[in-house]
């Protein structure tokens, strides 16, 4: 491969010299380098060309530092177009440059890890994305900073196990290129420590509480950044370990999908509710990576370009109503349709993107993933009339996404008049960074080509994919709008009861006490038992001591000389015993 | 030519004592002299007939006119020429603080070098028989100069030594009788094929094999055949104390080693594995419970006696694991030891004479008020501990290294542990000497005895002979911590000098 401008460093490297530029350079200034710099990505990640660059060692071994294929392009590409619009957000939220900077240094870190061609230089940006991610949560003070700690504990963990998997596969492949190992990790054990190390990145059930206890308590742009990128490279190195796919994933998959669509519905605050969503709907792209059919994968990283489109517009809505109510709680809000009419229309956009409704962006990719677990993948042990188990649960979890985008609208929007201090409409800099984002939303849902023309397999091509995929059929639309309306009927019943509910405990409620009890047992148990250690070694010595003191207690057992020859002739007898004479 | 003064090693200490006795008609002094200068003839004859042995190949003479293969022999091969040269070394230097420290008399002349000569006599004879006759010599003058010290004390304790040796050589002639009986030949050369042909398996060469190892592990001293040891050891006059601690042992471990491998030989060990695990557990046992009794003794001597049943402990394991690192890192802790052992007696003997002091408080504030002789006692005990690049961590490091490649890592522990178990109670004694205020007896040596106030003198355990140690004294201890570090950086040479004997002694 010819050397190339566009080829000469990784997109990483300028991202993060960005970082340092907009730390140092003020708040207006700041904020239009980090634009420019991710717009500028955008386009580069986009003009690039295929194949594989940079070459090099990494701790002396063979490593890729920049790897364009059409996987990490597309997921590149929207990382990249998303960090300028966030940038735009956080410009208009007033947030601090120095935020902005480390939201920079966890964007690079980002995308360097899904330009890495190698599991090293990989794990090696994922360690970083965790650790800027902290520091991100963690610049905003407050309640932030223990969810922070909890999150660095957590993905400290899951980082362990990553390397843990890719060391194991390295003893088994000789190599860390991706391109040695076609078949993802090899072998049972590193499957599994990958498998449960990157579900930690991408909420796999059991593991997936650190996202609904980290992202609602930082800074409402910090959120719009957060809520892109730790999931979906998750997402994209769940490709890299498993690029045939894989059963089980793809039933957490669709697990997820159902329970975090579940769990959003019972949820009050805004953002928290928003981050169960985002468990859900990465459960449709890890459904789509454990599919492993060309139809499926394209789907997951059409969903996850479609994704961050509509879950960063959500995060902004939700902190565009925070920043102009100081409200968080659904419950405590109400009628600010009429009020941030801009904002409750990118809402409803994004609603119906991340719902599924026909004519919007979320409708396209989660189709072709429903698609795929139908024509691409086993029945399953449950069957209903044409639906599959993976199709069930898909379609479940897209009732539940319906309900709870109803109660947030209902709740937040329309819901009797607003009754707190007086609300202006969002300033024009917010609403022009949600209309911008809410316009591709729309744009992608009217004309699917553009976003065929973005997948990794050609999703129209009857040679590339075992069933060709039309976005506007007449039974697809005909689902979109059943599910719709299950959904809004559902919401009429559930009501009522849903409005009772207070906050419901996840799973962290259970380990995080469980850890914390744990650990001060385990410290406990290790001091006293050094304690016990260090009183019999001092009370041995204690005694020792006392004996050479006084020295007639041992010379009682001294052998006199009748004794030693019988000593003697007793050690010659066992001697001989041994031996096997006598 | 060089063979035919082999007897001489024997002859010369054996005369030497007959012409002490005559000198001593004269004068003590006289007998002093004499001695002397035979010491110091055999120590020339030693070495030069040693670095003979070592650079021409083993020396072997017969003896009396008997033909061989049933013939007497006197045989110096590498290994038998090393306890030769430390023999007359040792006894050459030992005799230098003797001559101060002795209880006199020329008796005692007579008997030292008679010691000599049974040790020179073990070392070279090549003829089982003849090394129970010597092994009697060493014993009948070692409980004589136990005794010399003239305190009641040391007349028990060189009774229960007495009764208690000629015990243990008694088993051992047994051992020799049965082998006897087996094979006809008491030549160590000749037994090697006899016994072979015998059947190793067969009760009276097994019965041989253990009558040996007990006799002579008594006179090693392993636990619990120790009883005696502690005992002479302490109650001895302190050179004859830095003598016997030096080479009796010592030599009795290398009869041990002689007989295992030249006369039972490897293949033996092969046939009954139980005889060498035996032994193994034997020396490991002694390890530890001998360092577990030296931490809780409180005399400095008795200490250091309880010490060699750990450090024989360590040599016999050692040479029962039988691979050629253990074997020669045996015979590097057999040499080393000696030497560590005598300069760390005469150190004591030095302290008692200057301060009184014979217990491990009254050592407190030692090194302060004698900084060589502390010093010096210091680097002699680390290197026991087996601190590098001392002679002591050379011997420990072979032996465990043997253990390791061997795969008896049980007893790889046991070695490691040994160090612990040293350090245990020489650091007790380090810390005393350089960190503990001065006891008493210290200060009032230091003190003259005289400008300190009536209440020291009145407290003071015994009155001080001198406010300095002897030159004599702190030569010796001095030049045996310069000698135990020297061997441990030389200890490659001295492995690539012993290695044909090693190979020859582990063929099978």
């Amino acid at each position: 491969m010819a050397a190339s401008p566009l080829t000469a460093l990784p997109p990483a490297v300028l991202v993060l010299a960005a970082a340092l530029v907009t730390a140092l350079a003020g708040r207006r200034l700041g904020h239009l380098v980090a634009g420019l710099t991710t717009g500028l990505v955008t386009v580069w990640v986009w003009v690039a060309p295929a194949g594989t660059h940079l070459t090099g060692t990494l701790f002396g071994f063979d490593a890729v530092f920049f790897q364009i294929d059409p996987f990490s392009r597309i997921v590149g590409l929207v990382f990249a177009f998303i960090a300028t619009a966030a940038i735009i957000y956080s410009w208009a939220t007033d947030a601090s440059e120095r935020q902005t900077a480390y939201a920079l240094t966890y964007v690079g870190s980002s995308l360097g890890a899904v330009f890495a061609g190698d599991w090293l230089t990989m794990v090696v940006w994922w360690e970083l994305m965790a650790v800027t991610s902290t520091i991100l949560v963690w610049d905003y003070g407050g309640k932030a900073v223990r969810a922070g700690f909890r999150y660095a504990v957590l993905h400290g963990i899951g980082g362990s196990l990553v390397l843990g998997a890719i060391a194991w596969h390295y003893a088994a492949v000789g190599s860390f290129l991706f391109s040695a190992a076609p078949g993802g990790m090899v072998g049972t054990i590193p499957q599994v420590l990958a498998a449960v190390g990157i579900g930690v990145n991408v909420g796999f059930i059991g593991l997936h509480a650190w996202l609904p206890d980290t992202y609602p308590r930082p800074h409402i742009a910090a959120s719009v950044f957060l809520c892109v990128y730790t999931t979906k490279t998750g997402v994209y190195a769940m490709y890299r370990a498993f690029p045939d796919g894989h059963l089980m994933i793809a039933y957490m998959g669709g697990a997820m999908a159902v329970f975090g669509a579940g769990a959003a519905l019972l949820q009050n605050d805004m953002r928290r509710l928003l981050s169960y969503h985002i468990q859900s709907q990465v459960g449709y792209m890890v459904a789509g990576i454990g599919i492993g059919s060309a139809l499926a994968q394209a789907g997951a990283f059409g969903h996850v370009f479609n994704h961050i489109l509509y879950k960063s517009l959500l995060f902004m809505t939700a902190g565009a109503v925070l920043y102009q109510t100081g409200e968080e709680n659904l419950k405590y809000l109400g009628g600010l349709a009429r009020k941030m009419p801009v904002t409750a229309a990118a809402f409803t956009i994004a609603a119906l993107s991340i719902a599924g409704f026909p004519g919007f962006n979320g409708f396209v990719s989660k189709g072709i993933v429903i698609s795929a677990s139908h024509y691409t993948f086993v029945k399953g042990p449950l069957v209903v009339g044409e639906f599959y188990t993976l199709e069930l649960l898909l379609l479940l979890g897209g009732v539940g996404t319906f309900l709870s985008f109803i109660k947030f609208g209902y709740y937040a929007f329309l819901h009797g008049p607003y009754e707190g201090d007086p609300v202006t409409s969002a300033p024009r800099p917010q609403q022009a960074a949600m209309v911008l984002v809410a316009a591709l939303c729309v744009f992608y849902g009217v004309f699917d080509g553009a976003l065929f023309g973005l997948l990794p397999f050609d999703v129209t091509d009857e040679a590339v994919v075992h069933h060709v995929y039309h976005t506007y059929t007449v039974p697809h639309v005909v689902e979109g709008l059943a599910l719709a309306a299950a959904g809004v009927v559902g919401f009429a019943v559930l009501k009522k009861p849903l409005s009772k509910i207070g906050r419901v405990p996840d799973v962290d409620a259970g380990y995080n006490p469980l850890v914390f009890y744990g650990t001060r047992a385990l410290v406990h148990g290790v001091t006293e038992t050094y304690a016990a250690v260090d009183r019999a070694a001092v009370g041995l010595a204690d005694r020792a001591a006392a004996v050479r003191a006084d020295p007639s207690l041992l010379s009682r057992f001294r052998a006199d000389i009748g004794g030693s020859i019988f000593i003697l002739m007793l050690v010659l007898g066992g001697v001989l015993a041994w031996l096997g004479i006598v | 030519m060089s063979d035919t003064l082999l007897p001489l090693l024997v002859a010369l200490p054996l005369l030497g004592a007959v012409l002490a006795v005559a000198a001593g008609l004269a004068s003590e002094r006289a007998a002093a002299a004499v001695t002397t200068l035979v010491l110091a003839a055999q120590t020339g004859l030693a070495g030069w007939l040693g670095s003979q042995a070592v650079l021409d190949g083993p020396l072997s003479v017969g003896v009396g006119g008997f033909v061989a293969p049933y013939g007497i022999e006197l045989v110096v091969d590498g290994l038998s020429a090393a306890v030769l040269v430390l023999v007359a070394v040792v006894s050459l230097a030992v005799l230098a603080f003797a001559t101060e420290d002795a209880p006199g008399g020329t008796a005692f002349y007579a008997q030292y070098l008679l010691l000599v000569t049974g040790l020179s006599g073990m070392a070279v004879t090549g003829d089982v028989f003849n090394l129970y006759v010597f092994l009697e010599i060493t014993g009948l003058a070692t409980y004589a100069l136990v005794a010399s010290a003239g305190t009641g004390r040391s007349a028990v304790s060189a009774l229960k030594y007495l009764l208690f040796g000629t015990v243990a050589a008694s088993l051992y002639l047994l051992g020799v009788g049965y082998a006897l009986m087996a094979t006809g030949t008491l030549n160590m050369a000749d037994l090697a094929t006899e016994l072979a042909a015998a059947g190793y398996d067969s009760p009276l060469v097994l019965a041989s094999f253990g009558f040996i190892v007990v006799g002579l592990a008594t006179k090693t001293a392993l636990f619990p055949l120790h009883t005696w040891q502690p005992d002479a050891y302490a109650d001895a006059p302190d050179s004859v104390s830095a003598l016997i601690a030096a080479l009796v042992s010592t030599v009795a471990a290398y009869a041990l080693l002689r007989l295992i491998y030249t006369v039972y030989t490897p293949a033996f060990f092969e046939a009954v594995p139980v005889a060498r695990d035996a032994l193994v557990a034997f020396a490991a046992v002694s390890i530890v419970v001998g360092s577990v009794l030296a931490v809780t003794q409180s005399e400095i001597k008795r200490m250091l006696a309880y010490s060699s049943v750990s450090q024989y402990g360590l040599v016999v394991v050692g040479l029962a694991i039988g691979t050629p690192a253990a074997v020669f890192g045996a015979v590097v802790h057999l040499l080393g030891h000696a030497i560590m052992k005598g300069g760390l007696f005469v150190a004591a003997g030095a302290v008692a004479d200057l301060t009184g002091a014979r217990t491990v408080d009254e050592y407190a504030g030692l090194a302060d008020r004698f900084p060589v002789l502390g010093g010096a006692s210091a680097v002699l005990m680390l290197a026991m501990v087996g601190v590098p690049p001392a002679v002591g961590f050379a011997g420990k490091w072979y032996i465990a290294l043997g253990a390791v490649r061997a795969g008896s890592w049980p007893v790889a522990v046991v070695i490691f542990a040994s160090t612990l178990l040293t350090l245990a109670y020489f650091a007790l004694l380090v810390e005393r000497m350089f960190v503990a205020p001065a006891s008493e007896s210290v200060l009032a040596a230091t003190d003259g005895g005289r400008d300190g106030d009536d209440d020291t003198d009145a407290l003071g355990p015994s009155p001080p002979s001198a406010s300095r140690p002897s030159r004599r004294a702190l030569a010796l201890v001095v030049g045996a911590a310069v000698v135990a570090i020297v061997l441990g950086v030389v200890v490659t040479d001295l492995g690539t000098a012993l290695e044909p004997t090693i190979d020859t002694l582990l063929s099978p």
